[in-house]
């Protein structure tokens, strides 16, 4: 059986980068959360903390570079201009293609931006 | 479009079947105009009671300001001035600024759907006598000086001191939980009506952009509210029962309440200042004369605000004390956060370039707006950066700032919408001679008032001192500031005269006097069905590019000219591509959702005063309420499965599961409930983080009996299953067999769920690790006692025949209910069980 | 009502120390270049409101999307979050790794006043004292903040930024001031109902100055045994207050030893003179609503002028 409706899940595609950019934020911030909060007996520095996130921001990025291809696939390859307000439903997913791409570059510098803090703080001091 | 129409009616059918219309979608007259559940009525309501606490929160500001208007002066008290800050803040937020767009949206989106109602326009009148009653309870507590006092954040252990906050905190987190309840209804009820009760056509490529930035804002709240309905529980269980969640003494923390409250509060600015962007996107599209440039761009801006903007709550914590490595990832996400901002208003700037702009009193609002935003965006900015926030932080600096964020990117634009949308109500202007007035007080007044903040703050003026120093340099500026704020308020108060002055000399102008382009614009004022006939859409702007939509709309060419069996009927459409799968026969006037509001009012009203009786009869006839209306107005077995919406179409008129608008509302419902429980398993974790040994040696519910309870209720949800399997089989007895064990299963999961913590003495007022136990299986329990009264409905529905293989829409529904159940038992009793022991 | 405010500075814009001048900077650069940007949009925007007879192309204003709405913000804002995330360790170092370790003060909020405890240092003993700060020119300083009922915030803004003081946690903040002069410091989370009238004066001090009131603090003062010593001992104010050398130690309320050398009565309530000593004695609460101090007008007016003649001339 399905949980979610099969219309609705062409509608996620949309929200695939977004979500990559969620996800990574929110590992960004427990990691260093729980780490510095248990911080008595850490079983790793805080500088390989900083690496395994600075990967992490890799494979996210890889991530949205993936979902932002296949976006510009739906696109056809940039092959048409928007508005794509045609009633039609190739025009519907040229939008969404679209849609999905810029997306997928805003969640991209959305990720670049979180990752900045791993360049410039080297401890967990307030 | 007529080529598709094969027949044209004569005028004497076209008028039986207005007739039809009219009789079935009337509102009543005299006292029962109040049960009336149709969108134009409760959109209207909503709008005249939010607007109503705007102004009562904006007589509060000036008391404010006159209070502060010269140095040591004692017009107010300071226990007064501290409730009237409280207060202002706290009504322009939760009854002002989030119900006025839930009231627009109630109002406006049928007909730019092209649709007859929402979905569950009797949901939207729950919610509004809910948010209604809520409100004057709230707002009312100030002539009792009775109201809270402790900030609209309303921070432990400041507030969950009972000498120094009495009963004005509890006001605050009950009156407003009540009114959570409200916004969430409402937020099912938008989403669910954007995604399936678009007209025939309107694909999402065709959607207003207002519908777009609604569907963003209305999965935020879903999001958002959950966490502070989550932190509401601990408050009020901290304030009730004494359990410590917020007593550093005995284990708990002030901060958890700060993470769930921002987390809630800082989407809220997103969730308000969205809406009132959503309205920019209608207005200047209409006075540029050309569709948006860059409609692709909104979508972005929207999606990117909705998500980015659940990255900014740590930026209202940044001198907690947190570590920096925390604190600079927020401040990224706040920054980031700039760029879909910036993109709606260049989208805006490009679509009037494009165009040939006509500067009428709604755009001189909407730019005005926009000047003043872009300040507020601007000092956002800095005040997102770490080091610069560390200064700001709690000054007037920070006042100014979020005045110039909420005014110019909500109140100008929400007038503006006012001077834009008046004629759907009265198909009347308003006075362009007063507007122009209105907006350069407003303007020049909000400046004067607010500007001069900037500079006190950064002068070290802190937030919520109810007085100050004559020698300290602030007197000019707070003077300056007071003078300003009157200013403003005239403006205001012009706008009130506007809109309440009898207009009756004045002529009716036309339909649609601003020459705009979407549907919303085929309403007419005094008709009560939204669209006489449902169109097919072929444009973003159908008004402006499809020939004669209006007129065939009016001679009911379309969808649904009529209503054959007395019932108040809407269309069902794909998710995507907008194609017609049911006719929905949706609820009608009722005084049922008022019993429902009122005495569920009545249990958070009792809660307050802990009138333990009056809060138990108040539930009970809350609960016989809401049975009673789903039993009389839902999953209706209709007397003919196919309904004929003309234009040669038919469609069934009862679905379930997944095709149906209530399986909708009850998987988005559900995902809310599920981010409120998340946010209580977030509770336990975060003390587990903060402690060496969050259990403080305190014993834990062991692993047998949560294992026990986990076990039980998958059983439960086993028996759901195959209640559903046999019933679509059509074996009856069956069916009743699987749920009466499903029924005794989830009584002893919930025993079950209860033994762990009781039968190992866990005492909640101790320590906070026995107290998080308790909240955490208690909620799962709550839960499965709703899943036991469900599965009863289901079972007298079945005897009542009510329910049959076909129309399982109740049965269906319920087990989605159950999917989310058992997922969030087996986490609480695994968590509960075994994370002591794993850690 | 006349309250104190001739305390001292209390402004982020005339900084005094190394943290509130790095932020001032940043301040100074984003006004620059925040009052650039409006002006720019604003123009745009009021140029796209005019009517023209050709309106820009859809691709043209597309561009203009992308140009001014994405690109330049992006730069402009990815520059000034690394130059703020920069910033911050450079502005509030890493006190394990500092050398030398800069000496800990320990202030705690409580309603509505700041006590402030002083560790030994250089053969001078610890103590304690209440609502006025002095610290040492050219010094980088810790303190450790703690509240003793609810959420308090330090804020000493011409010497950097404000950090909360929250019960059930202790944190750490590190100020560097460059200047020597009287300032004001005021609390700056909400904290009940004289929240407002919750203030602390810092006086920044030469070397020499600093380690001489250090080493009279640490004394304490001399008793006299004058009316006003043996009233204030009488009338119970040693239960709650104390005055180092002359009572028992008392923690309830704020240490008062040389409070004549304090700018202001009341945690920046009133001026010290001695009319505003003996108004508060008499009802606190008139001056400061919601003090946990009781009202003492039952007492005589000649007690309590006494009183205020001794706490005055404590100096």
């Amino acid at each position: 059986m399905r949980l979610i409706p099969k219309d609705v899940e062409s509608l996620w595609t949309l929200f695939t980068a977004p979500t990559i950019w969620a996800l990574h934020f929110l590992v960004c911030y427990v990691t260093a959360a729980v780490f510095c909060a248990k911080a008595g007996a850490p079983p790793f520095s805080f500088e390989a903390m900083r690496l395994a996130l600075c990967a992490v921001t890799l494979v996210a990025l890889s991530g949205i570079v993936l979902s932002a291809y296949l976006a510009w696939r739906q696109w056809g390859f940039g092959s048409g201009d928007p508005p794509h307000d045609e009633p039609t439903r190739k025009d519907r997913l040229l939008f969404q293609g679209f849609a999905t791409l810029l997306l997928a570059g805003l969640s991209f510098v959305a990720v670049i931006f979180v990752a900045v803090p791993l360049a410039f703080i080297e401890a967990c001091q307030p | 479009m007529t080529g598709t129409v094969e027949t044209e009616l004569s005028a004497d059918a076209r008028k039986a079947q207005e007739a039809e219309l009219r009789e079935v979608w009337r509102t009543p007259s005299g006292w029962c105009y109040w049960t009336s559940v149709n969108n134009t009525e409760i959109g209207l309501w909503y709008g005249a009671a939010a607007f109503i606490f705007m102004l009562f929160a904006g007589v509060l500001a000036l008391l404010v300001r006159v209070q502060l208007a010269v140095p040591g002066n004692d017009f107010l008290s300071a226990d007064m001035f501290n409730q009237a800050f409280t207060l202002h803040g706290t009504v322009m937020m939760f009854l002002f600024a989030v119900p006025i767009f839930e009231a627009v949206a109630i109002f406006l989106l049928p007909s730019m759907l092209g649709a007859r109602e929402l979905p569950f326009p009797r949901l939207s009148a729950f919610g509004f006598w809910s948010f209604a009653l809520g409100g004057v309870f709230v707002c009312g507590s100030i002539f009792f000086g009775a109201a809270p006092n402790t900030g609209w954040f309303m921070y432990p252990p400041l507030a969950t001191d009972k000498e120094y906050s009495g009963i004005g905190a509890d006001i605050w987190l009950l009156g407003l939980s009540f009114i959570e309840v409200a916004s969430i209804a409402a937020a099912v009820e938008l989403i669910v009506g954007i995604m399936k009760c678009r007209a025939p056509g309107m694909r999402i490529n065709m959607m207003p952009l207002f519908a777009w930035y609604l569907l963003i804002v209305a999965g935020m709240i879903l999001f958002a509210f959950p966490p502070l309905i989550a932190g509401d529980i601990l408050f009020e269980m901290e304030r009730m029962f004494d359990w410590p969640f917020f007593d550093a003494a005995r284990g708990g923390d002030p901060l958890l309440w700060q993470h769930l409250f921002w987390i809630f509060g800082h989407p809220e600015v997103y969730i308000i200042f969205l809406p009132a962007i959503a309205l920019m996107a209608m207005i200047v599209p209409t006075f540029s004369q050309r569709p948006i440039v860059g409609y692709s761009w909104i979508v972005l801006a929207a999606v990117g605000t909705g998500f980015l903007s659940f990255g900014l709550w740590v930026h209202h914590m940044f001198t907690t004390g947190l570590p920096q490595i925390s604190l600079a990832f927020f401040s990224a996400a706040s920054e980031a956060v700039a760029i879909p901002t910036g993109v709606q208003i260049f989208v805006f700037i490009a679509t009037m370039l494009a165009g040939r702009v006509i500067f009428s009193v709604p755009m001189l609002f909407g730019a005005g707006g926009l000047a003043i935003f872009i300040i507020g965006g601007l000092t956002g900015v800095m005040v997102a950066l770490v080091p610069f926030d560390w200064q700001a932080h709690d000054t007037y600096f920070i006042v100014a700032h979020l005045h110039y964020v909420l005014i110019g990117g909500m109140l100008f634009p929400i007038v503006a919408g006012i001077y834009y949308y008046y004629p759907l109500l009265d198909a009347r202007k308003l006075s362009d001679r007063l507007g122009k007035i209105a907006f350069w007080l407003m303007f020049v007044g909000f400046n004067v008032a607010f500007f001069p903040m900037h500079l006190a703050g950064l002068r070290g003026m802190p937030r919520r001192v109810f007085t100050y120093p004559a020698d300290i340099g602030w007197d000019w500026f707070n003077l300056i500031s007071t003078i300003g704020a009157f200013i403003f308020a005239s403006g205001v108060a012009l706008v009130v005269i506007d809109v309440l002055r009898p207009k009756h000399r004045q002529p009716k102008g036309e339909q649609n006097p601003w020459n705009s382009g979407t549907l919303e614009w085929i309403s007419e004022p005094e008709e009560k069905w939204g669209v006489r006939s449902i169109p097919i859409i072929r444009s973003r702007y159908p008004i402006w590019d499809q020939r004669g939509l209006i007129e065939d709309i009016k001679a009911g060419r379309f969808y649904l000219p009529d209503a054959k069996d007395g019932a108040r009927e809407t269309l069902v459409t794909s998710v995507l591509d907008a194609e017609p799968i049911q006719c929905l026969r949706v609820g009608g006037t009722s005084l049922l959702t008022i019993l429902a509001a009122f005495s569920l009012g009545g249990v958070f009203i009792a809660l307050t005063f802990h009138w333990w009786i009056t809060t138990i009869v108040c539930a009970s006839a809350t609960l016989a309420a809401i049975v009673a209306w789903l039993w009389t107005g839902t999953a209706v077995i209709p007397r003919e499965e196919m309904r004929d919406v003309g234009l040669g179409k038919t469609l069934p008129l009862y679905t379930s599961g997944p095709g149906s608008v209530g399986w909708w509302a009850m998987f988005i419902t559900m995902a809310g409930d599920g981010t409120a429980y998340a946010s209580l398993m977030f509770g336990y974790f975060f003390y587990w983080t903060i402690h060496e040994d969050f259990t403080a040696g305190h014993a834990g519910p062991g692993v047998l009996w949560p294992f026990t309870a986990a076990g039980l209720f998958t059983l439960a949800w086993a028996a759901m299953l195959v209640a559903q399997w046999v019933n679509e089989a059509d074996w009856r007895g069956l069916t009743r067999l699987a749920l009466a064990v499903a029924v005794l299963l989830t009584l002893a999961a919930c025993c079950a769920g209860l033994a762990g913590p009781y039968l190992t003495g866990m005492d909640p007022t101790v320590h906070v690790y026995p107290a998080i136990v308790w909240v955490v299986a208690l909620w799962t329990v709550v839960h499965g006692g709703v899943g036991i009264i469900m599965q009863l409905y289901c079972l007298a529905r079945n005897l009542a025949g009510r329910m049959s293989a076909r129309h399982d829409m109740d049965l269906r529904n319920v087990v989605l209910y159950w999917h989310f159940l058992v997922i969030t038992a087996i986490t609480s009793f695994g968590v509960l069980g075994l994370f002591p022991g794993l850690r | 009502m006349p309250l104190s405010g001739c305390t001292g500075v209390q402004s982020a814009l005339d900084p005094a120390g190394e943290e509130a001048a790095a932020i001032y900077r940043l301040l100074l650069v984003m006004v620059v270049g925040g009052t650039l940007i409006w002006c720019a949009v604003v123009g745009l925007l009021l140029h796209a409101s005019q009517r023209r007879n050709a309106p820009w192309s859809e691709r043209t204003a597309g561009r203009l999307i992308v140009w001014g709405g994405v690109a330049f913000p992006l730069v402009v804002l990815l520059a000034l979050l690394a130059y703020a995330v920069w910033l911050m360790p450079s502005i509030r170092p890493w006190l394990a790794r500092h050398a030398p370790a800069p000496e800990t003060i320990e202030v705690t909020g409580e309603q509505f006043w700041w006590r402030i405890r002083y560790p030994a240092r250089d053969g001078l003993p610890a103590f304690e004292t209440a609502n006025e700060l002095r610290l040492l020119v050219g010094e980088r300083v810790a303190f450790s903040l703690k509240a003793a009922d609810v959420i308090h915030s330090f804020w000493i803004p011409v010497l950097g930024g404000k950090m909360d003081m929250i019960p059930g946690r202790t944190n750490t903040l590190s100020l560097s001031p460059t200047k020597t002069g009287i300032f004001r410091a005021p609390c700056t989370e909400f904290c009940g109902t004289s929240h407002t009238l919750m203030a602390f004066s810092v006086i920044v001090m030469e070397p020499a100055d600093y380690i001489a009131w250090r080493r009279a603090q640490a004394a304490g003062d001399v008793p006299g045994g004058g009316e006003g010593e043996q009233l204030f001992a009488r009338h119970g104010c040693a239960g709650c207050h104390g005055v180092r050398g002359v009572t028992g130690p008392a923690t309830l309320g704020p240490d008062l030893t040389f409070f004549g050398q304090r700018q202001t009565v009341g945690a920046g309530t009133l001026a010290n003179t001695k009319e505003n000593v003996a108004r508060f004695i008499r009802d606190p609460a008139a001056w400061k609503p919601g003090a946990k101090m009781p009202a003492f007008d039952m007492l005589p007016s000649k007690d309590i002028a006494a009183i205020s003649d001794y706490l005055v001339g404590l100096k």
